[in-house]
Formats: structure tokens, sequence, C-alpha cells
């Protein structure tokens, strides 16, 4: 048994190589698999049903994959839609996909799979004593579910699996675990689960296990006791060193992974590279658990944002800059008299990108790239702070100063830009379902 | 005998981090070969209480570490100080946060016992 799988990239509308396409589909894959999305991009995509990639982006990535997937007579299968998966996100993709088929006058069977929790499923889980904390170090109260503005929930290989028994051709899944989107299929068609979700695990990022790394084609081929991995492009190569390091990306424990309903064990495996371009792995072990665990994701709003951005050019400014930012900060806390408005500085120059984990005590830059970022309860009040804040700084005074005409350069008018909503990650916790597909309706059309 | 010092940089040929989930960055320090990545297991010099002084945090944020031999890898996790994405986070993705790993000291000697 042997059963071959092409990823075209690591996240669907971030690109591929079109000889990296063409080369893996001669490789003969029975199921071309992509991830659409990951909490990695932030909340904002899941609080505010909004896309991740661009829909240019993804039509034309679509519209490729599915022309690729009808011509093999092979399926197209995606998670995660448009980033986080949750109905807008489905329905979004689902949209294109039907356009698609139109334009390129074929017909298939189309599923979709939601992955939204209801509120009421997840309080009555909560009171039942059915969610446990995963990371976010609390456990959930209730009230923080009720503040939900969208939740969701990662799903397993199951629900893919009823879909291709189903006749789907082409599968656009919500929120989904990354290596799911890939281990279904070859599941699906008896292959060995561990070596499966290892396989998943590694594939779903594309060619990022390769040498050199890249968004780009990969294909990976599941046989009784062990699966192969070798990129699409000529001009990429796996190697035992980049396919082994990959075990170790984005995640915290690298010998035992978990997901809904297993744990995976990689403490035996062992990566060979076999031929120039090509590795071999073997030995991943998997353990159901005892019931069904699935990880839930959701967010909250946390405010409303407006951002201004200057620079500072003048080292008299510039040695006094942390006296001035607070004096700036504290006078304008004062003035607006809010509970909900909080403003933080990025200095860059100073300690922009690490913040707080930043070692570098003092300032070599000659210039200094400020962001104020005012969050408050309402868009009106945060553009009102922030104002007031760019202002205050730009023409206060202070000892040592040579210029008094202004001590900012802002690079736009207007000089304060509205965000929109910012969220937070609320619910970051593991709900036990009492199914795998329980959770997951699951819709077709014949396109 | 004199015992010289190195940076991590200089002796790993991959330093880098990235987000494991909103709460925690995840490090990864890969070697070219077994010997290079038991040598610098061997000194202690890569530890928990290393990570944590060279970010500026309790041990208590040093949330695991690991030695990854089927990898030659030393791989840790830090909790971060402000979840991803949330008011003050400067880093959405956690991936620019290595550079204190690369600078720091492992002792070194070139000269054979």
């Amino acid at each position: 048994m042997s059963i071959a799988v092409l990823t075209p990239t690591g996240t669907l509308g971030y690109g591929y190589g079109e000889e990296a396409l063409k080369r893996g589909l001669t490789l003969g894959p029975q199921v071309i698999a992509v991830d659409a999305g990951s909490t990695d991009p932030g909340p904002y995509y899941l609080g505010a049903a909004s896309a991740l990639v661009s829909r240019i982006s993804t039509k034309r990535e679509l519209r490729d994959l599915i022309g690729a997937g009808r011509e093999a007579r092979i399926p197209v299968i995606v998670g995660s839609a448009a980033g986080a998966g949750s109905r807008w996100h489905v329905d979004w993709t689902v949209d294109i996909v039907r356009e698609v088929a139109r334009e390129l006058g074929v017909r298939f069977r189309l599923a979709w799979i939601y992955a939204d929790i209801p509120v009421e499923r997840a309080r009555d889980a909560v009171a039942a004593g059915d969610v446990r904390d995963f990371e976010a170090a609390a456990e959930l109260a209730p009230e923080t579910v009720d503040n939900c503005t969208a939740l969701v929930a990662q799903m397993g290989h199951e629900p893919f699996i009823e879909a291709l028994e189903n006749g789907a051709d082409v599968i656009i899944a919500g929120r989904a675990c990354d290596e799911s989107t890939v281990a279904a299929f070859p599941i699906a068609k008896g292959g060995d689960k561990a070596l499966a979700i290892h396989m998943g695990k590694i594939l779903e990022c594309g060619a990022f296990s390769a040498e050199p790394f890249a968004m780009d084609v990969m294909v990976g081929t599941l046989n009784d006791d062990h699966f192969l991995l070798e990129p699409g492009s000529a001009e990429r190569r796996a190697s035992a060193t980049s396919v082994a390091a990959h075990s170790l990306y984005e995640r915290e424990n690298p010998f035992r992974q978990y997901g809904p309903g297993y744990a995976l064990d990689l403490s035996g495996c062992s990566f060979e590279q076999t031929g120039e371009r090509r590795v071999r792995v073997s030995g991943s072990t998997f353990e159901p658990t005892e019931d069904y665990w699935v990880k839930l994701e959701g967010v909250e709003v946390c405010g409303y944002r407006t951002i201004c951005i200057a620079g500072v050019r003048c080292p008299t400014m510039t040695s006094r800059i942390d006296g001035l930012l607070e004096d700036v900060r504290a006078h304008t806390l004062e003035y607006f008299a809010s509970n909900d408005l909080h403003i933080t500085y990025h200095v860059y120059g100073r300690d922009g990108v690490m913040g707080g984990w930043e070692p570098q005590a003092s300032i070599r830059s000659h210039e200094l790239g400020l962001v104020i970022d005012v969050v408050a309860d309402e868009q009106e009040l945060a553009r009102a702070a922030c104002h007031h804040a760019s202002g205050r700084l730009l023409h206060m005074s202070y000892d040592g100063q040579y210029n008094t005409s202004g001590n900012l350069a802002f690079p736009y008018s207007p000089s304060e830009i509205d965000a929109g909503p910012a969220y937070r990650w609320s619910v970051y916790h593991l709900m036990r379902a009492e199914s795998p597909t329980e959770l997951f309706p699951i819709c077709y059309e014949d396109v | 005998m004199a015992v010289e010092g190195r940076s991590l940089k200089d002796l790993a040929v991959i330093i880098r981090s990235k987000n494991a989930g909103p709460f925690r960055v995840t490090f990864d320090v890969l070697f070219r070969d077994r010997e290079t990545y038991r040598r610098v297991c061997d000194t202690g010099a890569l530890s928990r209480g290393s990570v944590a002084e060279a970010y500026g945090v309790p041990l208590a944020s040093v949330s695991s570490l690991y030695e990854v031999d089927m990898c030659n890898a030393i791989k840790l996790t830090l909790v971060r100080d402000v979840v991803q994405g949330d008011i003050g986070d400067s880093d959405l993705y956690g991936a620019q946060q290595h550079v204190p790993l690369m600078d720091l000291p492992i002792p070194w000697s070139d000269h054979a016992d």
C-alpha cells in the first residue's frame, strides 16, 4: 500500500512554484491537501471575520489546485479555511470554489465542514467539567465564553474521512488540526495512523522541511511501515536533517504531541536519507486517548485601536525618550480619565522588537521609529487619545532641546490611523467531545 | 590548558524562535553534527538558568528545555509575558526573539586534552 499526498504550500495563498507543482503532480499523488490557517497571524482574523489571505491569491491558487485535481481525478482538501476557519471563513472560501468551478467548467461534489462551537455548548461543557486548560494558565470561566466574538474547535481527521466516504471531490473545512487536513486521506485508505499524522505534521508546512526551505510543493508517500518525503521542485531536496528539524517546528515538546483523540510519540523515530532528494521516516507511534478532546480557540474584543507612526532623529530627544514618553502617557491618561484606555509605545531602535526581553540596555541608533498604540473601549476615544499624545509629544519642550519647531517626523497625513477592533485570545482550552464528528457538521453540493 | 569562550552562534547552524501557540515562544538550536551538539550539552552552558538570565525572566518562565538527539538540537520554550496579539505584544509570530541565544557564551576549548 502506497499513498502519495501533494501539499502545494505551507498556507493556501502564500504561493508555490509552477515548475514545482507540475513536477510534483508527475509523482502520482492521490490527493492534494493544503492547510489554509493558523493562530500565528493573531486573533484578528477570527474576531473580525476576515480572511488572512486576499481573495485574489486564494482564488488564483484554488483555480490551479482544483484544476489539477479534476484533471488527475483526485480530491482537493483545504483545512482551516481563510485563516481562522469559522463559518464566515468557510462560506467565503466555498463561494470562491463555486466561482472557480464555473470558470473552469468543471463539475464535482463539494463538501464543506464547519467548526464553530455554539456558546451554549461551550457553557454547558464548562458547567459539566468537560473543559480543561491547555496553556492559558487559567480555567475557563462561563463569562469568558459569553464574551466570545467567535469560538471554533480544531477538528481531527474523522470529519474529512466522512466527507471522503460520501464522495467529496473538494473539501473545504473550517478550523482543523494542521496535520489532520493532510493525514485524513491516507488514513481513510487504511494507512497507519501514527505515520499518517506524523507525515501530516511535516507535510502541512509544504517545502519548509526541504533545503533550501520555501513556501513550495512537498510530496509525502505513506507506505506500510514508513513514509517518504520529497519536494516537488527539482531545485530543492529533503535531507534527514531538514526533515528531522521540522519535527521541532512551532511546538514545545519534540517527542510527544497531542491531537484530538490521540498522543503521538516520536521518540523512537528515525530519519534516513534515501537517494539524493528523499527522506524516509519511520518509528512514529500512536496512542488513542480515553476521551476525545478538541482544542477550542476563542477571541474577545479588547477595544478599538488607533496608531500613530513617527520618527525621532534628534539625539537630544533620543537620550531622553523614556521620560518624555512616560510624561505624555501620564498626561493623556489623566486628561481622558477613562478606565478603558491603554497607551502602549513601540520604540524601534530601543526595544520595539523584543519589549521586556530586550537585553540591550542602551540606545545606539541615530534615529528611533515610534509607534503610539492606543486601545480604548470606543474608536473615537482611541483616536482622540492618540492624537492628543502625538500632539503633546510633537510640541513638548525639554532641557537640552535645540529644535523648538517639532520633535517628531510623521510620514503620513492623517498622522493617526484607525486600526479598528482589537481582539485577544480568550479561549484556548480543551473540551471533551462525544464523538470525533458530532461538533463538525458537513454540507454537500454537486457543483 | 586555556578554556576559551565561544558564542552559541559560532557553534550552531540554526538558532530560531517561533510561537508554539499564543502563550509560548519556542526556540530551536540546531548543531552541524552530533559531536558539537553533545559537547555543547555537556558544558551545561545552555540551561534553564542561563536562558532565564539572558532574557531577564524568572526561572518559572522557562517552560521546558529538551535535548533532542534525533535532530542534534536543543529546544527550549518560554512563556510569553504578553499573550500573542494582546495589547503590548511586540512580535506577533514570535519569530525575532532569538538573538540573546546567539550571543550566549559557551565555554569552549580547541586544545585537545
